[in-house]
């Protein structure tokens, strides 16, 4: 047991409940004007999409060839944004590692909001948006069926699978803490989280089967985020578009979509720290191993992305080293710093002890790191389609000013639903945290005093 | 009928399950309520069998079946010949049906939990707010009247802090 858990364990329910629960104290004027600002964003967004949508596609930078653009570099970035909190936390909370448990929440909430941004990003994408809903699959007498043999239905299914699942898999986790919460609360809110904490009480009998459900949504839930992924690199790597046909874009999306995953996971936990004053419970040991994972998922990404250009750099297959070429020479500067911030700078970086436990660098690597996989994802799609065909019809992208606003408003829109969050639900899984406290006891063994915690076979 | 003490801290509330024990009544008419999870008989002894898993297993066929039905059926059903392909494409349908196992399963297993605590509860039953900040309850879930008076005053001897009893109908 770490010297930070041995502190927490030393304190009262009542002192770990007050301070756990801080984020959810009555909002100050500067978090009204957070909410305010992000709104105003999101509002523009909104309007920018709204235009389009009475326009046409032609206020966007798509044209023939590119006709996939940043609308789908967002929608790439942002499935692969969730893949990793729940992801993270299934595998910490399997795993039984108790520095896991103040980080659960932050991560889970992260994939339930960017699995909700990436899920608009397809329908906005769309020509006529009117009309998603002759996506869905049931009879019609529109004589229009949906294509099962296409991927984007099969993104349709795992999104939607993903949705539900890891929703199911926050909610669970917050039943007990929601419990706490309804405890602690009065009026309206009390009876709000009385719904939402179902009756729980925490007999024995509570407390068996909803630890047996955990792991079993942990175990649920890690195939079907890998298949989300896959999928998702099945959207490209199933077409005959140079780049793209590849059978290592797979295991190279997921991967990529772990390290985004976990650098967004550490983001907000430095976020969070500061901004609800949880230094105690986010200690340099949780930046410290989380470090570790960044350090080997980057290690991961980086032989992934040096296996796929060293296979197109050997075959030199004309179009395929056309694409490569192209997008090596018009996006030099974007390249660069893709390499250096996802695996250069974090490989040599996070080898250091001393810099996975300073809040301050790990910042400034998970922010370029999420800025690199953006750039990643943007590279991936709009060279291969600008240079795909025939020379006479190759062509060139920039997005236009809509789908940048659109852009900007997923990322405000993301962090306005943390921040909404933040305020009416417990920031760090409560109960969790607590748990530590009642398995710790201190035992002698031979000249020394250890700490332990307890754990059931 | 439920009896709810509550009591301050482990020690107590152990010391009251013990005094139960001896006094007759059966470990599984006793149980705790705390808001953090104790280790299997640190305060009581628990049943650590549960069935919701099979409910979970139940979801994933019936996901399997329906997915299968969706992908494959539908092709079968409004059939389109492209080229020499399969009216039934393999991939597209092993995609699909994985997915809607998944789904299925994982609302089995959501599902089931909540049947197997059997939460939400159709009556309310004793509890108190305090249990939240750290204070331990012992629930004795007894049907005839005397004893649950037995069980009141072995509770209060213990050193509950207070009872509070399941309301009659």
């Amino acid at each position: 047991m770490s010297e930070p858990e041995h502190a927490l364990a030393a304190k009262s329910a009542v002192q770990l409940n007050d301070e756990m629960l801080s984020s959810m104290r009555t909002p100050t004027w500067r978090w009204y004007g957070l909410a305010f600002f992000l709104g105003a964003v999101v509002a523009w967004g909104i309007s920018a999409f709204t235009y389009q949508m009475m326009t046409d596609l032609s206020v966007t930078g798509l044209d023939r060839p590119v006709m996939w653009g940043i609308y789908i570099a967002n929608f790439v970035f942002w499935v692969g944004l969730s893949h990793s909190g729940t992801m993270v936390s299934a595998i910490l909370r399997l795993s039984q590692a108790n520095w896991r448990r103040p980080i659960l929440r932050a991560a889970e909430a992260m994939t339930v909001f960017s699995i909700t941004v990436a899920g608009l990003f397809p329908v906005i994408h769309l020509g006529r948006n009117w009309v998603v809903y002759y996506f869905m699959p049931y009879p019609n007498q529109r004589g229009l069926w949906p294509n099962f043999r296409s991927p984007l239905l099969w993104d349709a299914t795992a999104i939607t699978t993903y949705i539900i699942g890891s929703s199911l898999f926050l909610y669970l986790g917050m039943l007990p803490d929601l419990a706490v919460v309804r405890d602690r609360a009065s009026g309206w809110r009390k009876k709000i989280y009385a719904i939402l904490a179902m009756g729980w009480r925490g007999t024995a009998r509570e407390w068996v089967v909803f630890r047996k459900a955990s792991t079993l949504m942990a175990a649920l839930i890690i195939p079907v985020a890998v298949s989300v992924h896959s999928i998702v690199a099945w959207d490209f790597s199933v077409t005959v578009v140079p780049g793209w046909h590849s059978t290592i874009f797979p295991p190279y999306f997921v991967i990529g979509a772990i390290t985004s995953g976990v650098a967004a996971v550490i983001t907000l936990m430095i976020i969070i720290r500061r901004v609800f004053h949880l230094e105690e419970y986010l200690t340099p040991l949780h930046f410290d191993n989380m470090g570790k994972l960044l350090l080997v998922i980057c290690l991961l990404w980086a032989y992934a992305y040096f296996v796929e250009v060293q296979t197109t750099w050997y075959a030199h297959e004309p179009i395929e080293w056309e694409v490569w070429s192209f997008m090596a020479g018009k996006y030099t500067p974007f390249l660069i710093l893709m390499l250096i911030s996802n695996a250069v700078l974090p490989i040599f970086a996070l080898c250091f002890k001393k810099i996975r436990r300073s809040v301050k660098a790990m910042l400034v690597i998970t922010v370029l790191i999420n800025i690199a996989m953006f750039i990643e994802r943007y590279l991936i799609i709009v060279p291969s389609l600008s240079h795909k065909n025939m020379p006479f019809i190759w062509g060139s992208y920039s997005p236009s000013w809509v789908e940048l606003s659109v852009t900007a408003a997923a990322f405000c829109g993301f962090t306005l639903m943390y921040v909404l969050f933040a305020k009416f639900f417990p920031m760090v899984a409560v109960t969790d945290v607590r748990e530590l406290g009642v398995r710790h006891s201190d035992i002698r063994l031979g000249r020394t005093e250890v700490h332990t915690i307890s754990e059931e076979e | 009928m439920e009896t709810l003490g509550i009591f301050k801290d482990v020690e107590t509330a152990t010391r009251a399950v013990d005094g139960l024990v001896k006094a007759g009544f059966s470990e599984e008419t006793i149980t705790s309520l705390t808001s953090a999870p104790y280790p299997d008989g640190v305060i009581v002894k628990t049943d650590q069998r549960t069935w919701f898993r099979w409910m979970s297993m139940a979801g994933g066929i019936f996901g399997a079946c329906a997915g299968f039905l969706l992908a494959a059926g539908t092709a079968y059903v409004y059939p389109v010949q492209t080229g020499d392909k399969p009216i039934i494409a393999y991939f597209p349908t092993g995609i699909v049906t994985y997915e809607l196992t998944m789904l299925f399963s994982m609302l089995g297993a959501i599902v089931g939990m909540f049947v197997e605590m059997k939460l939400p509860p159709r009556k309310e039953r004793p509890y108190d707010p305090a249990i939240a900040d750290g204070f331990i309850g012992i629930s004795v879930s007894v049907s005839a009247g005397d004893q649950t008076n037995r069980a009141e005053s072995l509770l209060k001897e213990s050193g509950a802090l207070r009872i509070t009893r399941e309301e009659t109908p």
